[in-house]
């Protein structure tokens, strides 16, 4: 166990440089510049000192420049934005998708977990059409039409919230439900599925044979199994929500990083695309290793070792 | 099971950890709110280019000139007298006494040699506006090569702490104007001393961005800058120092974020903004049409045209049918601008067969320009011995990808199949990739728009001089160019005119462009906001405005 933990944990920088030397290459082969910020030509002499402030007018120099200092946590200047360094506006920017995020994550296992079991235990049932419902609502109708509905009914026609405030847990509601509604959905029917599959095994017959309740037999046995499915995607989906939304953040105007993953791409923005995506990989790379170790804390009969075997 | 009520503990946990960490706070309303669409770009006036930028900094700066908040033309600011020779080159500007900036120490002089002299060695996007000063664009020059350079040369000196005096290369008719514009604005240089960043390769000395960020910047205008917050808000503060601080109404002023122009317009519409400054044209045309009074139309400083590439040779190496006049002509004369304007645009704008917008400068008439008129642009073709579009190959019209420039390229498509006979293709491509291509001129007709900066015709005019770089059509006429530089050298404001009047025919005789329509502006603001100029450079003197609560 503790060799492999070591083993993955070693294999992370690895990665992560690889990623970062993808990306680099991508974002320096597309055309345009990032310092031409409008349809007017800028200053030739200003264009050329602003690629030499920040280091970016030969490859080289960028990569001389730059990777050494994002080890320390210093991404540098924002191009487009260039009064801010990334780190600041990082700093400002994901702590608000995170709490948004967890928010998010929250209600979709919460509910999704909740709904999938009922569903799987009520076959056929209310509540195993309300999953199916859910699941095809949540996957199907795209995230800008759940938010722009949100916004319409909660803010303008019952103005109950506020329009694009981000100051209290109340403000992360509707941005909440509308980021929730994929997650669950998914949750929903693997629960579902998993929860089938462990309620037709042979221990559960066994249990409810030695007298057990229903409600044990289900809540004690069978969720713990029916979860490892859960589980697995927990951990990419994490990464996703808790890195913020595009579409989401948009629609509430909510200044978390998600709208950099687009923007700073479309400002061709180098060294913010290069923070967003070292940020979200590492969340990705640390998340679906807690995802491995969760397996052996929730299931002894996996251990690590066998499923890295696998 | 009680292992499983850990999850939604933790999450929970983090949740409220991260809601701390993200500092969420309540603030007041201010007095008077607007949005800004995207962050601003810089707070730095040597950086300066976009709209909201610019406009953001006459709340915090005052140049040696400020505008007239009603008539947006400029008078005296923090300069109080101001004497010019007789040869009119020469400036002699008083700053007056009791100019202050935000932390109260004294404007003077040197603020503005300072300034000034860092726009000459590390130039932003407008370094080319003090080409005008006598000696500016060669030490600009020799300061970037490194070859030996004297500051004494340049036409810009402090005559003592009070006194400023400006020496031009040649008369500048309109450099009061660009004396109230960004780029010429003072700065503080004490409070950004500690910002050095000294190269130590050459040993120059340039500023770490963060001096802009509160509380460091120290401004000389009527607010200073209390919180930046990224993407979410600006708020100032009117300035206890500013000279003219008893004509500043409103105490505080919040600039909000906001990317997407729905959310912002929903903001205005339940009351937490008091002007919106810019709305899509259809949800302006939307609401006017349900007869709202709080849209407000007006002219704006800008045209939309299409540039077509007039290169002998087209980028794959095969001879380019666009070099010839008559082509272009025709293509100018088969378009019906009535359907973009009213389909597309939907302001009502007016149609433009020139290049400067008319009623743009006092005085200035442009001329009257290529009609549509289908037959004699068929005519044309036919004299090109293109025919029904024979012998002419598919031209490709590139636009950066939106629905507006798709709609306006298909009209354009079908009125050139209907009118010539000559086929066209959409090519709409990535904003970024779009300015390289056209830059590069790797193109064949492309959506273009152009927007002045100062309240001059050359402003407009230059763009086509053949040593512009904004001049992205290959298109060089020696006429064109020699009218152009007389007219910026002559003195008389009549003889001026003309001379750029005659300039502007010879570009719509020979067509390298396409005139669409000229564009308005639109704000959105209710009759309780007051001191909000229709500028049509979207500019605004903030110590004017008012807003009246009930």
């Amino acid at each position: 166990m503790r060799r492999y933990l070591a083993f993955r944990i070693l294999q992370l920088p690895l990665i992560l440089a690889a990623i970062y030397l993808l990306t680099f290459f991508l974002t320096w082969v597309v055309p345009g510049s990032p310092f031409d910020k409008d349809d007017k030509v800028s200053d030739k002499l200003a264009m050329k000192l602003m690629a030499q402030r920040f280091h970016a007018d030969q490859w080289q120099s960028f990569l001389a420049y730059y990777p050494l200092r994002i080890v320390r946590g210093d991404f540098g200047q924002s191009m487009q934005y260039s009064d801010w360094s990334v780190t600041d506006i990082v700093k400002s920017a994901l702590p608000i998708s995170m709490a948004l995020g967890l928010f998010a994550l929250s209600i979709a296992t919460v509910a999704g977990v909740g709904i999938g079991v009922l569903a799987a235990v009520k076959r056929g049932g209310i509540w195993d059409f309300l999953s199916l419902t859910i699941a095809l609502v949540g996957i199907s109708v795209p995230s800008f039409v759940v938010a722009s509905a949100l916004l319409l009914f909660f803010c303008v026609r019952h103005p109950w919230f506020a329009i694009s405030r981000c100051e209290s847990i109340a403000d992360l509601i509707l941005p909440g439900i509308a980021l929730a509604l994929l997650p669950m959905a998914y949750i929903t029917r693997l629960t579902r599925v998993a929860m089938l599959d462990v309620l037709s095994s042979d221990f559960v017959r066994t249990a409810r044979a030695k007298g057990l309740s229903r409600a044990a037999v289900i809540w004690k046995h069978c969720l713990k199994h029916a979860l490892l499915p859960v589980f697995t995607y927990l951990g990419p989906a994490a990464a996703a929500t808790l890195t913020g939304s595009f579409v989401v953040e948009t629609v509430f105007n909510i200044p978390g990083l998600g709208q950099h993953f687009v923007n700073s791409v479309r400002n061709k923005d180098q060294t913010l695309i290069l923070a967003v995506v070292m940020i979200y990989s590492t969340l990705l790379l640390v998340l679906n290793l807690l995802v491995d170790i969760g397996y052996s804390l929730l299931d002894p009969r996996i251990s690590v070792q066998e499923k890295a075997a696998s | 099971m009680a292992r499983l009520l850990i999850i939604p503990v933790v999450l929970l946990a983090l949740l409220t950890g991260a809601m701390i960490w993200s500092r969420g706070d309540a603030q007041p309303r201010a007095d008077f709110v607007y949005v800004n669409q995207d962050e601003v770009g810089t707070l730095d006036p040597r950086g300066m280019s976009w709209t909201q930028d610019l406009r953001l900094s006459y709340a915090l700066w005052e140049g040696l000139w400020r505008l007239d908040p009603v008539s947006m033309k400029p008078v005296p600011g923090t300069a109080d007298r101001i004497e010019l020779s007789p040869d009119r080159r020469t400036y002699t500007l008083h700053i007056r006494e009791n100019a202050r900036w935000s932390n109260g120490d004294p404007v003077l002089a040197g603020d503005f040699v300072f300034a000034w002299r860092r726009m000459l060695e590390q130039p932003g996007n407008y370094g080319y506006l003090f080409h005008y000063v006598e000696g500016a664009q060669r030490y600009k020059q020799a300061f970037a090569d490194n070859a030996p350079c004297d500051f004494e040369a340049v036409g810009i000196r402090a005559v003592d702490p009070h006194t400023l005096r400006v020496t031009l290369a040649h008369p500048v008719v309109f450099f009061a104007d660009l004396g109230a514009l960004p780029p010429f604005f003072p700065m503080h240089e004490p409070s950004m001393r500690k910002f050095h960043v000294v190269d130590s390769a050459t040993g120059r000395v340039s500023y770490d961005a963060r001096f802009t960020r509160p509380p460091n910047l120290v401004t000389n205008g009527p607010y200073r800058l209390e919180a930046w917050e990224f993407r979410r808000k600006i708020r100032l503060v009117a300035s206890d120092h500013y000279w003219n601080k008893a004509a500043v109404k409103c105490r505080t002023i919040d600039v909000l974020n906001f990317s997407d122009a729905r959310t912002a317009l929903l903001k205005y519409e339940t009351g937490g903004v008091d002007w919106l400054s810019e709305i899509n044209d259809i949800d302006a045309s939307d609401l006017i049409a349900r007869g709202r009074t709080d849209v407000h139309v007006f002219p704006g400083f800008g045209t939309s045209f299409y540039a077509l590439n007039c290169l002998p040779r087209l980028p794959d190496g095969r001879s380019n049918p666009l070099a010839d006049v008559r082509v272009r002509r025709a293509l100018v004369m088969a378009i019906d601008k009535r359907p973009i304007v009213q389909n597309v645009a939907r302001l009502n704008q007016p149609i433009a067969t020139s290049f400067v917008p008319p009623g743009a400068f006092e005085h200035y008439i442009p001329p009257a320009g290529s009609p549509f008129d289908p037959k004699q642009a068929r005519g044309l073709l036919a004299e090109a011995k293109h025919a029904g579009g024979e012998g002419l190959s598919t031209l490709s019209i590139l636009y950066n990808e939106s629905t507006e420039n798709a709609l306006v390229a298909q009209i354009i498509r079908k009125q050139w199949l209907d009118t010539l006979g000559v086929r066209a293709e959409l090519s709409p491509i990535e904003a970024k990739i779009f300015r390289h291509r056209v830059r590069t001129r790797n193109y064949d007709l492309s959506r273009a728009s152009w927007v002045g900066d100062y309240n001059d015709v050359s402003t407009f005019l230059d763009k086509f001089r053949s040593d512009s770089d904004n001049n992205q059509t290959g298109w060089s006429n020696p006429r064109y160019d020699q009218l152009c530089q007389r007219a910026a050298e002559e003195p008389d404001l009549r003889r001026r005119l003309q001379l750029y009047r005659e300039a502007e025919q010879i570009l719509c005789d020979e067509a390298p462009i396409i005139p669409l329509y000229h564009y308005v502006s639109c704000y959105l603001y209710r009759d309780n906001v007051r001191g909000l100029a229709l500028d049509p450079r979207g500019m605004l003197m903030f110590h004017a405005l008012e807003v009246r609560r009930p």
